[in-house]
């Protein structure tokens, strides 16, 4: 395995298809995700924010999850689960044809459109659905490229993307038209869900929910959150004053003036940025750490400064975002 | 087993067909395509499938006139061909159509048709 370089993905595979390799993709960074190559042409791709195969298969209820696993079972050894499925006679041919180029092209989005992320390949691995298509990678980026010109075309913000998506609650207009899978979006989105959580529970392709996101956000019907910050709230809370850090930012300079009136007259050394190694390990459970800072003290009845929602929280939702949320509300209640 | 290639050779078999695709009406993207395209591009040709199929099934209301109606094929006349477009239904995410473009003197219409209704079918057929 080579070490981790920050590369144009796309370029890199190029790379290795020209030079007819076998072996898999791997792009980092968010969402990231894998283009699996034989011999010079894709075979599969995946990403955290793209439904797979499996999912695909079993949320729209065209295979029980039962038979899915069984055959993830029987062929992920040998890496023939996608031909299993076939010769048992779960899927025709061409569905699992269909099937697989229509993933594949939805993951390679997310795993290709970065222009520079840190890409490794590793050589001689293969993937466990087995070869099922052969795609031209050109054809995979020249796609790659056209979806993420479609995007900007409907509407130029790509925090739409990847933001918890939140419905506004009262449409700007008299009346609206919303196709079924918008429909089926709005419905489904609560405040917490991201555009990838909403894919995998809707089995539906990644790019495509996001393409659809993006029409109700030029249409005015999503809440996004520059723009939600802006809005006058009512009630201000103090949100996380740097004691909830997210792993990969740095930490608070030392020489940081303090935010509040200082009592004890000394500010406390910041501690030492943890090495990298520790924090990808102390993180991997669900990818914030909390690591208290010892906070300046303030004075007794000081208001709280303008600036105290300065970092915006990670872009996790976890049980615990989950759960300040709903303190949150509870509190907005009681004023 | 008929995959997504030997649909497409059946349907270049259809008396007058010219050239075939699946295209993905969601992205617009060219799944799978074989013999001509008209101006030679069959990306071009695929966008332009979607926006067609798009607009027969989302912004104007003929599928909506009768309940659960739903869209069977679009046909596109022009005077030297036929272009047919026939909804492929996939149970899982796919949003994908089945084009055939006929020759206008070669081709016949109501065959066409009929081969294509039958081929849609088995490419998702158990």
């Amino acid at each position: 395995m080579t070490p981790s370089k920050t590369v144009a993905p796309g370029r890199l595979l190029a790379q290795v298809a020209g030079e007819r390799q076998t072996g898999a993709l791997v792009v980092g960074g968010h969402p990231g995700g894998a283009v699996y190559v034989l011999e010079g042409r894709v075979i599969y791709a995946e990403s955290p924010a793209a439904p797979g195969v499996g999912e695909l298969l079993t949320a729209s209820g065209r295979l029980a999850g039962r038979t899915w696993q069984n055959a993830l079972d029987r062929g992920t050894a040998t890496a023939r689960v996608g031909r299993l499925l076939v010769e048992h006679g779960h899927l025709t041919q061409g569905e699992l044809e269909l099937c697989v180029l229509g993933a594949t092209y939805d993951a390679a989005y997310f795993a290709l459109a970065p222009q520079d992320a840190p890409a490794d390949f590793l050589g001689g691995a293969t993937h466990w659905l087995g070869p099922v298509v052969h795609i031209d990678p050109a054809a995979v980026t020249r796609e790659v490229r056209r979806r993420a010109k479609m995007l900007d075309d409907i509407f130029p913000d790509p925090r739409v993307d990847t933001e918890v998506v939140t419905p506004i609650t009262r449409p700007p207009r008299e009346r609206i038209t919303l196709t079924a899978p918008q429909w089926e979006l709005l419905v489904h989105a609560d405040g917490q869900r991201t555009p990838a959580d909403l894919a995998f529970l809707l089995g539906k392709a990644g790019f495509a929910t996001i393409q659809e996101l993006r029409r109700l956000a030029a249409a005015g019907l999503l809440d996004l959150p520059g723009v939600r910050d802006k809005a006058p709230e009512f009630v201000r809370l103090p949100r996380s004053r740097g004691t909830a850090v997210d792993a990969h930012r740095p930490q608070l300079r030392p020489d940081n003036s303090p935010t509040v009136p200082v009592v004890s007259g000394v500010r406390p050394a910041a501690p030492d940025p943890p090495a990298p190694t520790a924090l990808t390990e102390e993180t991997s459970a669900n990818g914030t750490v909390y690591r208290p800072p010892r906070l300046a003290r303030r004075k007794p009845g000081a208001k709280l400064p303008k600036e105290v929602a300065g970092e915006p929280p990670p872009p996790h939702t976890g049980t615990d975002e989950v759960l300040l949320k709903r303190i949150r509300t509870a509190l907005r209640a009681l004023r | 087993m008929p995959g997504v290639d030997h649909c497409l050779q059946e349907a270049m078999a259809i008396p007058g067909a010219v050239g075939a695709s699946i295209v993905d009406y969601t992205t617009g993207f060219p799944v799978a395509t074989t013999g001509a395209a008209p101006n030679d591009d069959h990306e071009a040709a695929a966008a332009g499938t979607a926006d067609v199929v798009q607009a027969a099934n989302s912004r104007s209301l003929f599928v909506s006139a009768v309940p659960h109606d739903l869209l069977e094929d679009l046909i596109i006349t022009t005077a030297g061909g036929y272009h047919l477009l026939r909804p492929v239904h996939t149970d899982f995410d796919g949003r994908l159509v089945l084009y055939v473009w006929l020759d206008r003197v070669l081709g016949n219409l109501a065959v066409a048709r009929h081969r294509m209704q039958k081929l849609a079918d088995e490419l998702v057929a158990t």
